[in-house]
């Protein structure tokens, strides 16, 4: 009895440092984060006022909100696209190269190393006014391209940022589930007298696609969180061009001190980024049951 | 003859993309080094400088002629702290809970799993503000435990361990307890050496993650000698605009130090790679 006691009791003590992580830095400051959207606290009062649906109702006709809101999808657009083609190209490159391979997925992997606080500034340095590419363009074509200035042109740098960023990482996703599919699979389909593309498009796509719902869910997730790259380099200008949920929540938060506000935005962001994973997930559902996974 | 040049050329083709896509990965990087490296009149203004000198580094250790002094090798020395406490913390809760849910068997287990699961998928940006407004009311404001607790534990480490040590089979423990180890003797004798590979490879990624942090290292200190070197370079964007040079050295220390550490372990990340990513 005694002992049987003790191995609960153990099992406990053994994860005792996730429950106390749990208790201070998760449930707490949940509850307190759904109190405090229902409040026009300013971090700083000692009154919180009770301001009922105020927050979110400003929240829901904020131009902020509602450019955070949309350019999200405008970055996924460009973003989600690019880093799904470009790492199943690495993916392939890697799964076909005869020699060398893990030299290279090391250099693939390299961009998701760099801190993003870095890769702006180097950005920033190569759209500068005088940089190379902008002198070639103002003294052979004429051109005096605004790079960061220009609301399309800044959002596609960040998105494409982030793409180069990820693009290894989910490189070596695509990887695994590359080499996870049977080679029996190939040979059979060789001995059919299928063609390259044929084997690619009715076995590499279909088996490859665990990895690819993978990568594609991460990668929706990934923009609802985009922080430091337009915080660097756009601060969410030009206008409101390249706006996202966390720059708006830190702002309203730590620049207004508007810590009920900023609460209620992050609860609409949270909604968001359900909403559309969900939406996401359903469509890629549907996508999979067409080819009918064997 | 035609066939096998045929092959020759497609094997060509294949490495020529490869190594073009190598350079667009590397490219930042090279640009960063080098331009840290150029003389100031020439940053930003050619791809390759002409000449290669030190000043831009020197001018950061140093402080500089102009400008304020910058606690730059304090800021990298931070970057270090933190990062290297948060990566061991995370190992170490994450061990001792993913063995205990998985090999010790005890009533709760179960649900603790569940809640994990509920807790890796919980947006953080909610967490935000309360956290930030827990770490002030503890008193923590402004130093380094106000970097390190909020991240000392990773979810996605306790998860990863969790799955790794349900494979691990229980005879290799039983023979340790038939000798009369204790559990917490097994798990750190037994289990951890086991984990090798994948513990160098979350590692590596919960170093990386955290060194790359901004937005909560932002928020956590206010006092220039606490900050990280990826914050005090976010927060030097102005002033030293006039000097772009020493930004570029000082991101290129903020670069190369993981680009470095991860080459060392490069063997062992893919092996470990092929693991999570399965």
């Amino acid at each position: 009895m005694g002992l049987r006691r003790y191995h609960e009791v153990r099992g406990w003590l053994f994860v005792a440092p996730y429950l106390v992580y749990v208790l201070t830095f998760f449930l707490f400051p949940m509850i307190w984060s759904l109190l405090l959207a229902w409040t026009d606290w300013n971090l700083i009062s000692p009154v919180k006022e009770w301001a009922g649906l105020d927050n979110f109702r400003e929240a829901l006709r904020s131009p902020h909100v509602h450019a955070a809101f949309v350019n999200t999808y405008r970055l996924m657009a460009v973003f989600v696209p690019v880093a799904l083609v470009w790492s199943l190209g690495l993916a392939l490159l890697l799964d076909r190269l005869p020699r060398g391979s893990n030299l290279y997925s090391v250099g693939y992997f390299l961009p998701y190393l760099a801190s993003g606080v870095a890769i702006a500034l180097v950005t920033k340095g190569i759209v500068a006014y005088n940089s190379p590419i902008n002198a070639f363009l103002r003294e052979r074509l004429d051109l005096d391209v605004a790079w960061l200035q220009h609301p399309t042109l800044a959002l596609v740098i960040i998105a494409l940022l982030i793409a180069w960023k990820f693009s290894g990482y989910f490189g070596l996703i695509l990887l695994a589930g590359l080499r996870g599919i049977p080679r029996e699979l190939y040979d059979a389909a060789e001995l059919d007298g299928a063609t390259g593309w044929q084997k690619l498009r009715f076995i590499t796509i279909p088996m490859l696609y665990p990895a690819v719902t993978s990568v594609l869910i991460l990668a929706v997730a990934l923009c609802f969180g985009v922080f430091t790259e337009p915080y660097i380099l756009t601060k969410g200008g030009p206008g409101m061009a390249t706006h996202t949920w966390h720059l708006e929540i830190y702002n309203q938060a730590f620049t207004s001190f508007r810590a009920g506000y900023a609460s209620a935005v992050a609860i609409l962001s949270a909604l968001a980024t359900f909403g559309t994973i969900g939406v996401v997930r359903w469509i890629l559902q549907k996508w999979g049951n067409r080819y009918d996974p064997i | 003859m035609t066939r096998s040049r045929r092959k020759w050329l497609s094997v060509g083709l294949l490495y020529a993309t490869a190594t073009v896509a190598l350079l667009v990965a590397v490219f930042p990087y090279a640009y960063l080094l080098l331009q840290s490296l150029a003389p100031w009149d020439q940053v930003d203004r050619r791809w390759i400088p002409t000449s290669l000198s030190l000043r831009s580094y020197l001018w950061l250790l140093a402080g500089g002629e102009a400008a304020l002094p910058r606690p730059w090798l304090r800021a990298f020395l931070n970057s270090f702290i933190v990062s290297l406490a948060d990566t061991a913390a995370s190992l170490i809760v994450g061990m001792m809970a993913g063995y205990a849910l998985s090999k010790l068997r005890f009533r709760g287990a179960r649900a603790v799993y569940n809640f994990l699961l509920f807790h890796m998928f919980y947006p953080g940006i909610l967490l935000l503000v309360p956290t930030f407004l827990i770490v002030k009311s503890l008193g923590l404001y402004n130093t380094y435990w106000a970097m390190i607790l909020p991240k000392a534990v990773h979810l996605w480490v306790i998860f990863m361990y969790t799955n790794f040590f349900m494979r691990v089979p229980q005879e290799l423990l039983d023979a340790a307890r038939a000798d009369g180890a204790s559990e917490w003797t097994i798990l750190w004798r037994i289990a951890a050496p086991l984990t090798g590979g994948l513990t160098t490879i979350l590692g590596l990624f919960v170093f990386t993650e955290r060194w790359a942090e901004l937005l909560w290292d932002l928020l956590a200190v206010r006092d220039e000698r606490l900050m990280t070197l990826n914050v005090l370079l976010a927060s030097m964007q102005g002033p030293y605009g006039t000097f772009p040079g020493p930004l570029y050295a000082a991101a290129a220390l903020l670069t190369l130090p993981i680009v470095l550490i991860f080459l060392v372990f490069s063997r062992r990340f893919l092996d470990g790679v092929s693991y999570i990513f399965r």
